[in-house]
């Protein structure tokens, strides 16, 4: 089965991987594509907090940069664990874009992380997560951030 | 890494980009429509007289010969950060790096101040607003920054969709009023001659002189057009679609300009447009829908057009602060992005908390005018908007000098080359207008200059207390390498 493996630069999508890696089992995957969607219009097209953040260079900021090196974390815990791993960037709406990729690569499973924990995640909800999982042509599954799962995973 | 030992995990990436020539066209649309002409028109009419549209056509021309500039730096090097980008691969000086992107985050903040307080002259024109209610007005405009800011905290102005809708929006609008002028012209309303009347009477001399005071007001109806830029790293096929899309937007936004400041002049006396709005076209009342009703619908559509301009402008201010975080020149903290919404949270934040001083003081000040003349008093839309002006006409200026400096280096084959002589003439034309709003407005220096020293608290508070090379919020850094280096 093809896996798609969202993440936003966001450290729950971080941890978000290593859930599904836990629960998943290595044996029925075939593929696992990481994907990272730009979005474009927004005042923060891609903010990536995974890794060590390197300072850029004056004026050489570059988003699809940024998502690039999320994309390549986030790949990087698959590493040696069985599946072929693909890696993908894309630009538009965050939800629109990994729906369009499930379709794509005729995905079998998304997962992808929700928000965070705490008071923003009431007050704010993450619409990228619950968009996807109301529309995607596959099954969703949505790691959530949990006291235990940051101490066992990290 | 273990990748390339076992053979079946090998890695295969895509990238895959989205904003088509088309969408980017209408980005520029948007961008550009929504700013001048529905707030400036009275003020750009009561500087030139009824030749105003020469002052618009003044500042399109400039304007999108600067836009060339733009598109061949754009095909260059297609990367977010424009001007700054741009100023740093030609001269390599951080100072000056650093200053460029001080001025334009400056200008996008006067911008947004300008265009609140425009927004407030459409609300009161509906609610029946006066003039002397000061601080109402104020009060107003704060609120609506505040709005702006809610908007893109929450991240719902991102949409492709939204985007093409607003810029038909605001389309809408001017049609309206190049209808009502066709409709003045068939019924000789007004004399077609008044079209060359300058509010100065004298000789040619003197006609230009009224056109350029004209022009720097007019010329902030152009701005927004360099927002274009935010986007290239996303837009398909960037050398063929960025000079069509720039360059057509441009276009299109000039004509409509120039066409709705000849139908503004032919449906109203001059008079009457002076210092007020387009909703004055609308009460002449030539339209086949009775003017009360029109009124309501032009004053929503103009308040529309105007959030929208604000919305994009916002977000590129809050940008540019994220980057500069990024780049370690101001404070880290303005790095920080919303957790879930994943929108600067802190940066959107301070440029609020920014433009609405700027509003209070505009409002302070006009409060303490009270007995002076009506034209002596402080008009906060003008001086805003001339603010905007004198740091964008700089910041272009300069873009073409680097434009010109860059000949010759990183010139692959999909590279647009701008006309060289048009540039020459675009950077006096920028200097022109530059020179020109200073010893017409000098007071504006005042606030230009307290503008950049915001800029310059952020680098001192940066220089002192920020760490030199600090790690990411949250020590993630720190949690994620061991974690990797275990597993491969």
């Amino acid at each position: 089965m093809h896996v798609i493996v969202a993440t936003d630069g966001s450290r729950a999508s971080l941890v978000g991987a290593r859930q599904f890696k836990w629960i998943a089992d290595s044996r029925e995957i075939t593929d696992v594509t990481v994907i990272a969607v730009v979005s474009p219009y927004a005042a923060v097209p891609f903010a990536n907090e995974l890794g060590p953040q390197k300072n850029t260079e004056m004026a050489e900021l570059s988003f699809r940069d940024e998502a690039k090196t999320a994309v390549d974390i986030v790949a990087a815990e698959f590493d040696a664990w069985g599946p072929t791993i693909h890696t993908q960037i894309r630009s538009g709406s965050p939800a629109q874009e990994i729906i369009r990729a499930a379709e794509d690569l005729e995905a079998d499973l998304i997962s992808m992380a929700a928000g965070s924990r705490g008071l923003t995640s009431t007050i704010l909800l993450g619409s990228t997560a619950s968009r996807v999982q109301h529309s995607a042509p596959c099954p969703v599954l949505i790691c959530r951030p949990t006291r235990n799962s940051d101490r066992a995973l990290s | 890494m273990a990748t390339s030992a076992a053979p079946d995990t090998v890695k295969h990436s895509e990238l895959k980009r989205s904003i088509t020539a088309k969408q980017l066209y209408f980005y520029v649309v948007g961008d550009v429509l929504g700013s001048g002409i529905y707030v400036l028109v009275g003020l750009v009419a009561a500087a030139v007289g009824g030749a105003f549209w020469m002052a618009f056509l003044a500042g399109v021309a400039i304007a999108t010969i600067t836009g060339l500039a733009y598109a061949e730096l754009v095909t260059k090097y297609p990367q977010a950060a424009g001007a700054s980008l741009y100023i740093n691969k030609a001269f390599r000086s951080p100072l000056l790096t650093f200053f460029i992107t001080i001025c334009m985050l400056s200008a996008n903040m006067a911008a947004v101040g300008s265009l609140a307080s425009g927004f407030v002259r459409y609300f009161s024109g509906l609610v029946g607003l006066g003039e002397e209610a000061i601080w109402a007005a104020a009060i107003v405009a704060v609120i609506f920054v505040a709005i702006i800011t809610v908007i893109n905290l929450i991240g719902i102005s991102e949409s492709v969709v939204a985007n093409v809708v607003m810029t038909f929006i605001e389309l809408s609008g001017l049609v309206i009023v190049i209808t009502i002028g066709v409709i003045a012209l068939v019924q000789g309303v007004n004399d077609p001659s008044v079209l060359l009347q300058f509010a100065t009477e004298g000789g040619a001399g003197n006609a230009v002189l009224a056109v350029l005071a004209g022009v720097s007001l007019a010329f902030f109806a152009m701005t927004g057009f360099e927002n274009a830029a935010n986007v290239a790293e996303e837009t398909i096929d960037p050398s063929h679609a960025f000079p069509r899309a720039l360059i057509g937007g441009m276009l299109t936004a000039g004509v409509v300009y120039v066409l709705v400041s000849i139908s503004a002049a032919l449906a109203v006396p001059i008079s009457t447009l002076a210092g007020n709005t387009l909703l004055e076209v609308i009460n002449a009342d030539l339209f086949f829908i009775p003017a009360t009703i029109m009124l309501f619908v032009f004053g929503i559509i103009a308040m529309i057009a105007i959030s929208n301009t604000a919305l994009v402008t916002v977000v590129a201010q809050s940008r540019i602060l994220y980057g500069m975080a990024r780049e370690n020149v101001v404070p880290a903290v303005f790095a920080k992005v919303h957790p879930v919404r994943r929108s600067p949270y802190v940066a959107l934040l301070f440029g609020g908390v920014i433009v609405s001083a700027m509003l209070i003081i505009g409002a302070a000040i006009r409060s303490t005018q009270s007995d002076l003349p009506a034209e002596e008093q402080l008009d906060i839309v003008d001086r805003l908007a001339t603010i905007t002006v004198v740091f964008l006409l700089f910041i272009y200026a300069l873009v073409i000098v680097a434009c010109l400096k860059l000949r010759g280096k990183d010139e692959g084959p999909g590279v647009y080359r701008a006309n060289t002589p048009l540039l020459i003439v675009g950077i006096i034309g920028n200097l022109a207008v530059l020179a020109y709003t200073l010893i017409d407005d000098p007071a504006a220096l005042f606030w230009v200059a307290g503008l950049l020293a915001v800029g310059g608290v952020l680098y001192l508070v940066q220089r002192f207390v920020g760490k030199k090379h600090p790690v990411s919020p949250g020590g993630a850094a720190e949690a994620v390498e061991p974690t990797r280096s275990k597993e491969s």
